[in-house]
């Protein structure tokens, strides 16, 4: 499973969507645009995607842009699993 | 089904017992996660007790201090009070099952931990006698990562908080440091200790050193069931989860790690279940009855 599909299906998950993330695309905007994503629904996600990627996110990694739109959240996941 | 007041000092504990209609083969203590994961978990938690008291187990659900309906502020708890409550959890559970049932002597005593909870379930097994199986929901590896993402609360929060004009203010004295001053913390509505910080960050899901003088021949270190909850269609492999599952083989548990189908309930926005979950867990320990 690649990662944008990943992160999706994680999305949709965290933030029980019922299969609404699924119909994202990378210019699909995440913070401000979707109401069940608040500050405690944004902690879990770091942390799903933390375990589902294994990845650790420290708090200078984050931004508020990290979480603009799919795409610019695929980008920081892609980047740490490559990293 | 009941709930009980149990007197452990300092204060009371709530807990409730999960009956089966007939005496019990078995015995299962629950060890709950930590924080808000506890209470996203409450339903699963519930369904599972139940589940397991259909099949002839007695389950124990205590809310630990300062958690749930127990006595104490969350901002009183410390890991170590923690510990002690488990420990006495156990020695209760046994107690109260050799007077509601005493043609049942010595029942098999199993402890079911969600998350952070067992890590505290590691780090007393020592100390609470002989233990059937050892059930894993989800373990968290490492209380460091536990208090990393229950921190985090906190830089999110003020990171999605702060407008533009909040730039010119001074920013809030970070946790860390405030734990480190050895001073309590405010974090998403939850006061933490920094005895609370201090030991679940050292916590880690290694078992105690097997001791011969505590594990006589007829009883063998407890069966750990490591179960694992994913939608994934494809779950990666976890190097780490791997390295402490072989610590458990090496000190000669059998380790048996499974993976079950569904949603990370303990941290969805919407209380969500996962059938799969309770079979599997059923399998670990209701059906074997030890």
């Amino acid at each position: 499973m690649d990662v944008t599909t990943n992160v999706l299906h994680t999305l949709d998950e965290v933030l029980s969507l019922k299969g609404r993330a699924l119909t994202f695309d990378r210019a699909s905007p995440l913070l401000g645009a979707i109401p069940e994503l608040d500050s405690m629904a944004v902690v879990s996600l770091i942390t799903t995607l933390e375990e589902r990627f294994g990845i650790v996110v420290d708090d200078d990694d984050i931004d508020g842009s990290t979480f603009a739109t799919v795409g610019s959240l695929v980008d920081f996941v892609a980047g740490k699993v490559g990293g | 089904m009941e709930a009980l007041h149990l007197d452990i000092a300092p204060g009371r504990r709530y807990a409730v017992v999960h009956e089966p209609g007939e005496p019990p083969r078995a015995l299962v203590v629950h060890v709950h996660a930590f924080a808000d994961e506890m209470n996203k978990a409450r339903r699963m938690v519930a369904l599972q007790a139940r589940a397991l008291a259909a099949e002839g187990v007695a389950v124990l659900v205590p809310d630990l201090l300062g958690c749930g309906d127990s006595d104490g502020d969350f901002g009183d708890a410390t890991w170590d009070a923690w510990r002690s409550d488990v420990v006495n959890a156990c020695a209760l559970a046994r107690q109260m099952a050799s007077e509601r049932w005493p043609s049942r002597q010595g029942l098999p005593l199993s402890l079911w931990g969600l998350r952070a909870g067992c890590l505290l379930i590691a780090d007393v097994m020592q100390h609470v006698g002989p233990l059937a199986s050892l059930v894993f929901w989800q373990p968290a590896l490492d209380g460091k990562q536990v208090l990393q993402q229950f921190l985090r609360l906190q830089s999110v929060g003020m990171l999605l908080g702060r407008g533009p004009r909040d730039a010119a203010k001074e920013a809030p004295v970070p946790a860390r440091k405030q734990l480190a001053m050895g001073q309590h913390v405010e974090v998403a509505g939850y006061r933490l200790h920094p005895a609370l910080a201090a030991g679940l960050e050292s916590a880690r899901l290694l078992p105690q050193p097997t001791q011969t003088a505590v594990y006589p021949i007829e009883a063998p270190p407890a069966q750990v069931h490591w179960l694992e909850i994913s939608n994934q269609p494809q779950p990666e492999p976890n190097p780490a989860a791997r390295a402490a599952q072989d610590a458990w083989r090496a000190a000669g548990h059998i380790m048996r790690h499974r993976r079950v189908p569904g949603p990370a309930f303990w941290q969805t926005t919407e209380i969500e279940e996962a059938p799969a979950l309770i079979g599997a867990t059923l399998g670990a320990i209701g059906r074997a009855g030890a």
